[in-house]
């Protein structure tokens, strides 16, 4: 048996044999490191997604129904339920358009659910011309569809198995349709989970003629006058609500800053906490192993060999502690953005450094004042019993 | 001593670059001493492993690299004079090449060796600690390590006489780096050895990394090209002779994974394995060292007290080809991450007329057409907004913010083939500058009006307001 | 046998102002077996942690198997004892989570490297071999001590120190741990130095001393 395999052996056997305490100084670690990884996976998530969404708008001014929730831009922070879907007239929204003078590219937007072997799928309804001029970055594995034809997005093509030049059928209130579908996109956003097929198509089969749902516009005019018309618009159109979407997602960066702020102070007391109770347990330890210790020692243990023992043992639970802690911290940050968001949140491996580095970092912090104790201490006297 | 031995080197390595630049400024001569220092360094490590390695061949090791060092440059310099650049650089390449090669013939011979199997495939073990073998591997190492550093000093004319004094300097330096090496080996205590395989991939590791910072040296990005192309061929040929694409057995998704194999990533990382396996196999060798047999001693303490010392001399041989294994990383990592510095021109002022129209000659102090980023500031009413004129690889001029509508303001840099922002390190292809979206520089409307550009004044202060003013918690200034 | 594997001058030990350790001068030559008896108090433990390099002198010298341990740092002298002395506790002192076995490879291990086929039939010479994976709790207080002596001879000590070594054991034990010594020492020729209360145990020695307040008062051989 070589010395690196030895000392692991003892180290084990130590841990196990102060089984209690093992299992104590195991969970406060794992606790502490699992709130702080915790931490970090849901807000680099939800910061990521809040960047994506904020980059996936060009448009600049949104018109929504009154009633209806504002969920763009915010991610997964969308607090509210859309109670009763409201809709917006088509041409009441052109007419007011036309009026303000406004010079902007618009696109109209219907959300609608449709029915697919007896299954809800999110439908939208939109103009394609518009669509290609708006959003560029969509990315189109097919071609743009004609008449009767439609595009799937990436995540639910996958779900379902779709590819381009299958046949679905789907059942508005009003009527079903059968589409073809010729193309997948795949936008990185939200867009990814939608079907998509022509604004009037949609209208036909849910009965909504002439309603949408949502408008985007890109206003060319740039300065105040954004704001401005912005104003301009909500006056012609008092039953809708108007608003900047970067105004909208600085909203929900200012919330999520907040949160952060809030877990940040709530790991840093736990943390705090949990080093304390880790230095307490392990001088204790260290006290009732005194005798070990100094035998240790005179049996020809250089001061370093015997700390390198206890340092071992404090590495090893650090490291125990770090994985486990990885493991629930990435379950709490799930349950976390899945209860408070709405969302889920992504799987990060390489916080699992973190979550072992905050560990082990405690452990060893803890185990300073000990470790300088298991050094100090006199073999003689603590083989005495003194 | 040590102190003095290095200020001398520094002096000689100024008159080195000095007689190399002839008609060059002082600060120009100040950056390139500074980027040789790399090279020296790596050249001190080799003499100093190998004053280690041959121990008690002092003398004759200082000796051959200082004459090999001397060689290395000015035998450099001489190809440099007489033929085109390209030559000597190929020369100096291969050199470096048919050393990595040695280097992995080695370690398979050391990895064999190790399972217990006598072999004498390689001779030079046995007279590595003659003088003579000391000798030549000191001299060679060192030719190449002189080589890369003269690859490494800019190209001049250089008549005879200045390549005499070149080859003066050269040795000065060497002469006092080499002392210095000496100096450090005997402060080092005697229990640091290291062995002959230890000592070899030392060297070409060092030798590695310090070529690895020249492009045109450069082995490892060539190696994993090689990579690439050679599994891309392999899949190629193989497909294409049992396979046709729809064949029945396989499937789409089976296509992803053959994919693979033609991505750029195969290459990366089948070079790195190529990379990094002599060093590997050597340390493994030390690893597997049988530990002297202590069948024979009866008293158990003294058995395990003589195994303990082998266990421990053992670890301390692979010291060394354990530090090479990182040598060797920084050199794929110099070599996949250059150095690259960013083009990121002062932005000039500039002014709108009475129209407020600003107004740009495509061809005037500056070329707007050249392909490369061009930076203004407008002032007006206490605004300040900076803006770029680029052309676009496709051959569209296109005005943009020196911002995107999403970070800070911080600017863009432009290296090969793209902008970076800043702010979020984003490589944006120059292609799509001009394009809406994303970390993309946000677009700016203007005209061509006859040969000068014409921007609205009004619409980019304006433009810059709302999207960039928006989202800059701070207002600060570009880079 | 006529080098002398301890030799001091002069040696004192203070605790403040205590004196535990009167200036002592001492000779053991290579090989002795000797017995140091004393009131408790009468620096006879003192004197054994000196001597193992538990402890440093106040005042004096102390020369133990050629080196001169005042000038040892605290590293030389763990090395010391781990390559020249082998002590021996009263209270057996055993690390409480390892096994008998373990127990000896820990002092093994901060020799060189644990052997665990030597450990065992180190641990078998003792008469032990059933008793290899036993933890200290499941052992009889003879079994402890004879694991003890295992341990403090494993790594082939010139020094045996033993502290009360049969202190806290039977009579039927203390004479079967004497006899064990005296056989391993016949084998390995170790030196012992023994402090004890016990009469019938002193009388195992070659040579023994009596200490009183810290001064050498009387010393006597052993016939035959």
């Amino acid at each position: 048996m070589n010395r690196r395999r030895w000392l692991l052996h003892i180290i084990l056997r130590a841990l196990g044999h102060r089984r209690g305490r093992t299992v104590l100084l195991l969970a406060v670690l794992a606790m502490a490191s699992s709130l702080a990884t915790a931490l970090g996976i849901v807000s680099t998530s939800m910061e990521k997604r809040v960047a994506e969404e904020v980059r996936k708008y060009g448009a600049n001014l949104i018109i929504l129904p009154e009633s209806a929730r504002l969920d763009v831009g915010s991610g997964g922070l969308n607090f509210g339920v859309v109670s009763e879907p409201s809709y917006l007239l088509q041409q009441q929204v052109e007419n007011s358009l036309a009026q303000s003078g406004l010079k902007a590219e618009r696109s109209f937007h219907l959300r609608g659910a449709l029915q697919m072997k007896a299954a809800d799928i999110m439908v939208e309804g939109v103009n394609f011309a518009d669509v290609r001029r708006l959003f560029p970055w969509w990315q189109l594995k097919g071609n743009w569809p004609a008449a009767g034809e439609t595009v799937v997005g990436n995540d639910l093509a996958t779900r379902l198995k779709l590819k381009p030049g299958d046949t679905m059928e789907l059942t508005g209130k009003n009527q079903t349709v059968r589409l073809r579908i010729s193309g997948i996109v795949s936008s990185g956003g939200e867009e990814d989970g939608l079907l998509f097929l022509a604004l009037p198509e949609l209208q036909q089969a849910l009965g909504l003629e002439g309603q949408i749902s949502l408008v985007r516009l890109m206003v060319t005019a740039g300065g105040d006058s954004l704001k401005k018309n912005a104003a301009a618009l909500q006056l012609l159109l008092p039953t809708a609500k108007v608003s900047e979407v970067r105004q909208t997602a600085r909203t929900s960066e200012g919330l999520l800053a907040k949160v952060k702020l809030l877990m940040i102070m709530v790991t840093a007391v736990v943390l705090i906490s949990a080093g304390s109770s880790v230095a307490g347990t392990m001088s204790t330890t260290v006290l009732e192993r005194s005798k070990e210790i100094g035998l240790m020692k005179a049996m020809g243990g250089t001061r370093s060999e015997v700390m390198l023992i206890f340092c071992g043992e404090a590495a090893m639970l650090g490291v125990v502690g770090g994985v486990a802690g990885y493991i629930c911290g990435t379950v709490i940050a799930q349950f976390i953005t899945k209860t408070v968001f709405a969302s889920s949140a992504e799987f990060i491996p390489w916080f699992v450094f973190v979550s072992l580095g905050i560990s082990l970092f405690l452990a060893l912090l803890g185990s300073i004042g000990p470790m300088i104790s298991v050094f100090k201490l006199d073999p003689v006297r603590s083989l005495r019993g003194e | 001593m040590i102190l003095i031995f290095l200020q001398s080197s520094v002096f000689s390595l100024n008159t080195l670059v000095t007689l190399k630049v002839l008609e060059s400024n002082e600060r120009d001569t100040m950056a390139i001493s500074l980027k040789l220092i790399p090279h020296l360094l790596a050249w001190f490590g080799i003499v100093l492993i190998l004053l280690r390695g041959f121990a008690g061949r002092r003398s004759v090791v200082t000796v051959a690299s200082i004459a090999g060092f001397v060689i290395g440059v000015t035998g450099t310099c001489i190809l440099f004079r007489s033929f085109p650049v390209a030559i000597p650089f190929v020369v100096v390449k291969s050199a470096l090449g048919v050393s990595f090669l040695f280097l992995w013939g080695a370690s398979i011979a050391a990895i064999y060796r190790s399972t217990g199997r006598g072999i004498t495939i390689f001779q030079g073990e046995r007279r590595g600690n003659f003088p003579l073998g000391a000798g030549i591997a000191a001299c060679m190492a060192s030719i190449v390590a002189g080589a890369i550093c003269t690859c490494g000093l800019p190209a001049a004319g250089s008549t005879l006489l200045t390549l005499l004094l070149l080859a003066v300097a050269a040795g000065a330096l060497a002469y006092a780096l080499a002392y210095s090496a000496q100096a450090l080996d005997k402060l080092l205590p005697n229990s640091y050895t290291v062995s002959l395989s230890g000592m070899l991939v030392a060297v070409v590791a060092l030798l590695l990394c310090s070529s690895s910072s020249l492009l045109r040296l450069d082995l490892f990005s060539p190696l994993s090209m090689k990579v690439m192309k050679g599994v891309h061929d392999f899949v190629h040929q193989f497909m294409e002779s049992i396979l046709i694409p729809d064949h029945l057995f396989i499937r789409s998704y089976i296509w992803k994974f053959i994919g693979l194999l033609f991505g750029k990533e195969v290459g990366f990382w089948g070079g790195l394995v190529i990379w990094f396996i002599p060093a590997l196999l050597i340390a493994m060798a030390i690893g597997f060292e049988r530990l002297p047999s202590v069948a024979h001693l009866r008293q158990g303490a003294k058995r395990r007290t003589v195994m303990a010392a082998a266990i421990r001399e053992r670890r301390c041989r692979l010291v060394i080809p354990l530090l090479s294994v990182v040598v060797f990383a920084t050199a794929a990592y110099q070599s996949s991450f250059p150095s690259v510095e960013y083009w990121d021109p002062k932005p000039l002022p500039i002014t709108a007329d009475q129209s407020g129209e600003i107004t740009i000659p495509k061809k005037g102090e500056i070329d707007l057409e050249d392909g490369k980023l061009h930076k203004y500031l407008f002032k007006q009413g206490g605004r300040e907004v900076r803006f770029f004129v680029l052309m676009t690889p496709a051959g569209q001029l296109t005005v943009d913010l020196d911002a995107c509508a999403i970070c800070k303001p911080d600017g863009y840099g432009q290296a090969e083939g793209s902008v970076i922002c800043y702010y979020c390190k984003t490589l944006i292809p120059l292609d799509t500058v001009g394009k809406p979206g994303g970390c993309n520089p946000v677009p700016v409307a203007f005209s061509v009006k006859g040969e000068n550009v014409v921007i609205d004044g009004i619409t980019l202060v304006n433009s810059w307001s709302t999207t960039v003013q928006a989202t800059a918690r701070v207002k600060e200034g570009g880079k | 046998m006529s080098e002398n594997i301890i030799e001091t001058n002069g040696l004192t030990r203070n605790y403040g102002d205590i004196c535990a350790l009167k200036p002592l001068d001492l000779q053991v030559p290579e090989g002795e077996w000797l017995s140091v008896m004393g009131h408790s108090g009468s620096g006879k433990s003192t004197l054994m942690n000196l001597v193992g390099g538990l402890d440093r002198p106040s005042a004096g010298s102390l020369r133990v198997g050629g080196k001169d341990l005042l000038a040892l740092t605290e590293d030389g002298l763990a090395r010391f004892r781990r390559e020249s002395v082998g002590i021996i506790f009263q209270q057996h002192h055993m690390v409480p989570y390892l096994t008998a076995v373990e127990n000896v490879m820990m002092a093994q291990y901060f020799h060189s490297v644990p052997d665990e086929a030597e450990a065992r039939s180190a641990l078998e010479r003792v008469g032990l071999g059933h008793r290899l994976k036993n933890r200290p709790g499941e052992l009889s207080g003879g079994e402890q001590q004879r694991v003890c002596i295992a341990r403090a001879i494993i790594n082939s000590p010139k020094l045996l120190l033993g502290d009360e070594p049969t202190g806290n054991l039977d009579h039927k034990s203390t004479i079967m741990v004497m006899e064990l010594l005296k056989e391993l020492r016949a084998e390995e020729r170790f030196t012992v130095i023994m402090v004890t209360h016990n009469q019938e145990v002193a009388a195992w020695g070659d040579r023994t001393i009596y200490l009183d307040d810290g001064v050498l008062v009387r010393e006597e051989r052993t016939a035959g």
